[in-house]
């Protein structure tokens, strides 16, 4: 399958993946963006697994990779939405709540993407040594 | 929200989707520059959010084409998983200073943008 169409398939996946929650946790216009909060830390723990193990082995085809990294997680999280949250927090004047969202988003998601780096990493492709390179000094 | 809008967000999201992927493919990461075609897509993303966001508050944008340009397109267009997992990276790597811009360039850019054009607009 061409990446493209595999990043175009995961990404109707994604989007209405995220739409769906919109619509199972509405939020009020001054209140915490609860569904693009966990859509995007849930994203972002998930993308850093697969890329600190699964896709570090070189048998992991790369529309697979496009398709559910780029396609279904990428267009599943946003950063859209949290700016469009904060401009509609600033005009509600709930300057201090739209910076708390920003800052735990933030936060949480850079935490929980080193975390799944790190999960991720004990299913990483460990090659096998082939040939023992002889620089000289050393041996 | 009728079956249309639904497919048009679906669609929308899938070709922002695939926007961004070719932006990133052909700007990716690299040492001494900004990090490239995600900061792109994320800016311009949240700048059409505030934008589209404004014009919806003053009638100029139907809800239905606001759910289709902000939830689809911009939502597509733009990610929050990739920004992180890649800053994680340029850390991991020893790459500090790159990891701070990265975090420091998007934020203050895609707030400027967002907040920018919807005050702007509205």
């Amino acid at each position: 399958m061409p990446p493209s169409l595999a990043v175009f398939v995961g990404g109707l996946l994604g989007t209405g993946l995220r739409l769906a929650l919109d619509t199972v946790l509405p939020h009020a216009d001054d209140g915490f963006p609860w569904s693009t909060f966990i859509a995007n830390l849930l994203g972002t723990f998930v993308l850093g697994w697969l890329a600190g193990g699964l896709w570090t082995r070189p048998s992991t085809p790369p529309w697979l990779k496009a398709g559910i990294g780029s396609g279904l997680i990428g267009s599943f999280t946003t950063l859209s939405a949290v700016m469009g949250a904060v401009a509609i927090l600033d005009r509600e004047e709930a300057t201090a709540l739209a910076a708390l969202y920003l800052g735990v988003s933030l936060v949480a998601g850079l935490a929980l993407a080193a975390a799944g780096l790190k999960v991720g990493s004990s299913l990483a492709h460990r090659p096998m040594p082939t040939e023992v390179t002889d620089d000289g000094a050393t041996l | 929200m009728s079956a249309l809008v639904i497919a048009a967000v679906l669609v929308a999201g899938a070709v922002g989707a695939v926007i961004r992927y070719l932006l990133s493919r052909a700007y990716p990461v690299r040492p001494g520059h900004l990090p490239g075609g995600i900061l792109v897509v994320n800016v311009v993303g949240s700048g059409i959010a505030g934008a589209v966001i404004g014009l919806a508050e003053r009638a100029a944008v139907s809800d239905d084409l606001r759910l289709v340009l902000v939830t689809g397109f911009c939502g597509g267009l733009t990610t929050f998983s990739t920004w992180c997992v890649e800053t994680i990276e340029l850390a991991d790597g020893g790459r500090w200073r790159a990891a701070i811009l990265n975090v420091l360039v998007t934020l203050a850019l895609g707030i400027g943008a967002a907040l920018g054009l919807y005050l702007l607009v509205r």
